[in-house]
């Protein structure tokens, strides 16, 4: 009666039934039942999803849902295993994600059109990236907040979706331009410095935010979504070249101009002079992968507690810790077959501005994936950002579903009139 | 077409992103494979410690099973109690949360906490032989043994060793000034800034010059290298001129025409310092070898180690000095009881050991310690010899206050010279009891004449050990 991929896309949730039942089996007899109708809408409403998807949309992806629901269940199951007050939170954010997502495949499935309104678009992204510059509300050491009313919004978040919409609308209609050679200046060819302004204003913006906000995470995410979109689109290895350069300059005028910089580096090159004062979050996340060793000390059987914000930033040191090596891998690998089926999508689409759409959705995900896995690990310097549908978080969350939405729609075939 | 090359770009930058994950899973299995043990043991890393604290660490207990240390569960975890505080303090050590663990504490941390070794490269399978309730640890102490030593030392400066000397078992671990492991963490800056050394094992750590405890072991020397023999007859002037050093007899006594047991009853340092001579630095050297001297113990009892001058560099003064155990000789009580223990058991030294056996929380053997033959030292007819000499000493020479009567006691005293003040007062032997034969050595320090104020408590310890073995089958 179901296909082995349907009884598979049931996993999420019996992985997250499982795990907070062993995390009940040692509050027992102490068991609070009310997160259960929590649990159960969210599987109720996830395989609702999945059933009514294949069915009214057979020839879009059929994967990358139950993935998204994969990490939505390891993120809840961790939270409520590091945070147990955020656990029911977090369900509701996940919640209104699926409703968020719901509302993404029924009302974008045109996409595509917002070519027309690329200036809109533009603005509104620089919009939003200025009230975070200009209202930005200090919490956790950087201004990635804005406060409206009873909610915390992170509007960089949205602010990455809004620059990957401009780039692939501003660029599928100019890519004409900007790779005719025009000025050839030394051995690089590149286009009336019109065209590659609104580049570089994005670019100048991600710098700003890493100087006024100390927000590194998000300012490399949007330098990176950037270079890559506008690679794509070109195929002008000139653009990379010149982002490589703006990238070195601006990067060492910050180490020599602002002490946080010079800090932020120290720490990653010599975490162990410090590790109890400013390494020490990066320090206990070591410790963390290195106690879980290959296969981990259990679930619910580590101490990451000892991590600071371990349930956003950091969820993944304790998958590291409790589930090892192995979990960890598993982990990456999934994200791994996500974005493979992104690529996949974008490859699939014939629109020019749906490939680019669909390929700049799914680097989005990569680079942030990547960035905070390479800073909890110190492969790089440490940058606070959320790990796509398993960090704590309501605006990650929103906004992973809003990028999973677009995808899905994306992976539809697209109407001849596009 | 555009279409096609945007698809080859985007390949491209997938591609790009596969290798960044590539290199992103291979570094953190470097983190979690490799460098793994290293960032798991760090000092600063508290996973260990706060594992540790969920676990109800194991009983200590005496050869008779009582408690010397046992674990009391409170409102905010565990709390380490000590039955005999002081008296044990040497052999139990303690636990100490912000300041490390010490004595038997550290030695069977593991042990004690239930770890069969390291645990976390099984993962979640460690859960599984992760007890709630640690070992216990069975040790060679006798309490009452214990007891009786440490309240027979009163509040001397000084410590007890008392050996099984055909097992090399030890009964009784006591030093004094003592510390109380109920009230460590409180205590500490007192205990740590003591000017008597309280935190001090002087049973094991303690350093002294031998003095003329170690005469047993030359007149061994000098039968086996034959540089002389039981007949010969030495005359004691009261002094030794070695060169421009001058040895004397303590209180300036002239001991006259002796033979070697007769110099060995009367402590004759001219005698012994002459036998040193006679043998010579190589013999000398040999001979501390063959006791065992310059070899470590290496086990639980934690040994300080054992100070010999470097013989070859030593004038003929220094060489007779070496021969009444003066010199730059520096050994602990443990080893003079060690001495002692091998003319009680035929010349053959046994390792002394403190830790019996390890049980399960249900009593179930984990490990068991095995006698151990350590040294074959000397023939059985030289030591029971030296032995007989050793009696006498007790019978009609220096050590007759060790004496008790229907028992045969060997002894030696010793008055050791030290840099630091005045001598330090040695009695070492062994008495066989009906039970077993018992090895012992008793330092006091600083407090004169070894026969006076060494030997009594030799008395007082084997008196209590038949008292208390009489009445218990």
């Amino acid at each position: 009666m179901f296909s082995i991929r349907q009884r598979l896309s049931l996993l999420p949730g019996l992985l997250l039934l499982f795990g907070v039942w062993i995390l009940d089996l040692k509050q027992y007899p102490h068991i609070d039942i009310v997160p259960y109708f929590w649990i159960l809408a969210i599987i109720a409403a996830s395989v609702t999803i999945d059933i009514v998807l294949r069915k009214y949309a057979p020839d879009a992806d059929p994967y990358i849902f139950p993935l998204a629901m994969l990490f939505v269940s390891v993120g809840l199951i961790m939270i409520d295993r590091l945070k147990p007050i955020l656990f029911i939170p977090q369900m509701r954010w996940v919640l209104i994600g699926l409703a968020v997502f719901i509302l993404v495949i029924r009302y974008g499935k045109n996409i595509h059109r917002l070519v027309q309104y690329q200036y809109m678009v533009g603005l509104f992204c620089l919009a939003t990236l200025c009230s975070t510059l200009l209202l930005g509300t200090d919490i956790g050491g950087h201004q990635a907040w804005i406060i409206i009313g009873p909610f915390q919004v992170q509007p960089s978040e949205f602010a990455k979706l809004l620059i990957i919409l401009f780039l692939s609308a501003y660029l599928t209609d100019h890519k004409n331009v900007l790779s005719l050679p025009s000025n050839r200046v030394l051995f690089l060819r590149l286009p009336p410095l019109r065209f590659i302004a609104p580049l570089v204003v994005i670019w100048g913006i991600s710098v700003l935010m890493f100087i006024v906000q100390r927000d590194l995470g998000s300012a490399l995410l949007f330098f990176g979504i950037a270079v890559f979109i506008t690679y794509m689109a070109t195929g002008n290895k000139s653009y990379v070249f010149l982002a490589g350069i703006f990238f070195s300059v601006a990067g060492t005028m910050t180490y020599f101009l602002f002490a946080h910089v010079r800090v932020r580096i120290a720490i990653w090159l010599h975490p162990w002079a410090d590790p109890t004062g400013q390494a020490y979050q990066i320090v206990q996340s070591l410790f963390a992968f290195g106690s879980g060793g290959l296969l981990g000390s259990g679930f619910d059987h580590g101490y990451p507690g000892l991590i600071p914000e371990v349930h956003t930033d950091f969820i993944f040191s304790a998958i590291g810790e409790e589930l090892g090596l192995l979990g960890a891998l598993a982990v990456i690998s999934a994200y791994l077959l996500l974005f493979y089926r992104g690529f996949h999508i974008a490859l699939q689409c014939r629109n020019e501005m749906r490939m680019l759409l669909a390929a700049g959705l799914s680097i989005s995900l990569a680079l942030q994936v990547f960035i905070i896995l390479a800073g909890i690990t110190k492969l790089l310097p440490l940058t606070g950002i959320t790990l796509p549908f398993l960090s704590y978080g309501g605006s990650s969350m929103v906004s992973s579903f809003i990028i999973l939405g677009l995808l899905f729609v994306l992976s539809k075939k697209e109407n001849s009139n596009g | 077409m555009g279409n096609r090359n945007i698809k080859k770009y985007i390949v491209n930058s997938a591609v790009f992103f596969l290798g960044l994950f590539l290199i992103l899973m291979l570094y953190i299995t470097y983190l979690q494979t490799i460098d793994s043990d290293e960032l798991a043991n760090n000092s600063l890393n508290r996973r260990s410690a706060q594992m540790d604290d969920h676990i109800a660490r194991g009983l200590i207990v005496d050869d008779k099973g009582r408690k010397l240390a046992y674990s009391e569960k409170t409102a905010s975890g565990f709390s380490r109690k000590y039955p005999l505080g002081e008296i044990a303090a040497p052999v139990t050590g303690y636990v100490g949360k912000n300041l490390g663990n010490a004595g038997i504490e550290a030695y069977a941390n593991a042990d004690l906490l239930g770890k069969t070794g390291d645990l976390h490269k099984i993962g979640p399978l460690a859960q599984l032989f992760t007890a709630d309730q640690g070992n216990t640890v069975k040790l060679t102490i006798d309490a009452s043994i214990q007891k009786a030593a440490y309240d027979a030392l009163g509040n001397r400066r000084g410590a007890v060793v008392v050996l099984d000397s055909s097992t090399g078992a030890v009964l009784a671990m006591v030093s004094r000034p003592s510390f109380n492991p109920n009230s460590l963490e409180q205590d500490w800056n007192t205990l740590q800034n003591s000017p008597d050394s309280v935190l001090l094992n002087r049973a094991t750590q303690g350093l002294y010059p031998p003095g003329s405890t170690i005469k047993p072991m030359i007149a061994d020397a000098s039968l086996k290298e034959n540089v002389t023999n039981t007949d010969e007859i030495f005359n004691c002037p009261g002094y030794l001129d070695v060169g421009n050093y001058h040895l004397v007899d303590s209180h300036g006594e002239v001991h006259g025409k002796v033979n070697l047991k007769e110099a060995l009853t009367e402590s004759c340092n001219v005698t012994f310092g002459t036998l040193a001579l006679r043998l010579g630095a190589s013999n000398l050297e040999n001979t501390f070898d063959r006791f065992g001297f310059k070899k470590s113990l290496d086990n639980e009892l934690s040994e300080a180690n054992i100070q010999l001058p470097d013989f070859h560099h030593l004038n003929d003064g220094e060489i007779s000095q070496v021969g009444i155990g003066q010199s730059t000789v520096l050994v602990t009580p443990l080893r003079m009881a060690m001495l002692a223990s091998v003319f009680a058991n035929q010349g053959v030294m046994m390792k002394p050991y403190l830790i019996d056996q390890i049980l399960s929380p249900n009593n179930i053997i984990i490990k068991k310690s095995h006698v151990e033959k350590w040294l074959e030292v000397t023939s059985a007819q030289r030591a029971q010899l030296i032995k007989s000499y050793m009696e006498n000493v007790v019978q009609h020479g220096t050590g007759t206050e060790a004496a008790v009567s229907g028992i045969v006691i060997a002894g030696k005293t010793g008055t050791a010279e030290n840099s630091g003040g005045a001598d330090h007062a040695w009695f070492m032997g062994s008495a066989d009891l009906p039970k077993r034969t018992i090895a012992f050595s008793i330092i006091i320090e600083n407090s004169g004449f070894g026969g006076t104020e060494a030997a009594p408590i030799a008395r007082k310890v084997i008196t209590n050990i038949l008292d208390t073995e009489e009445g218990s089958p």
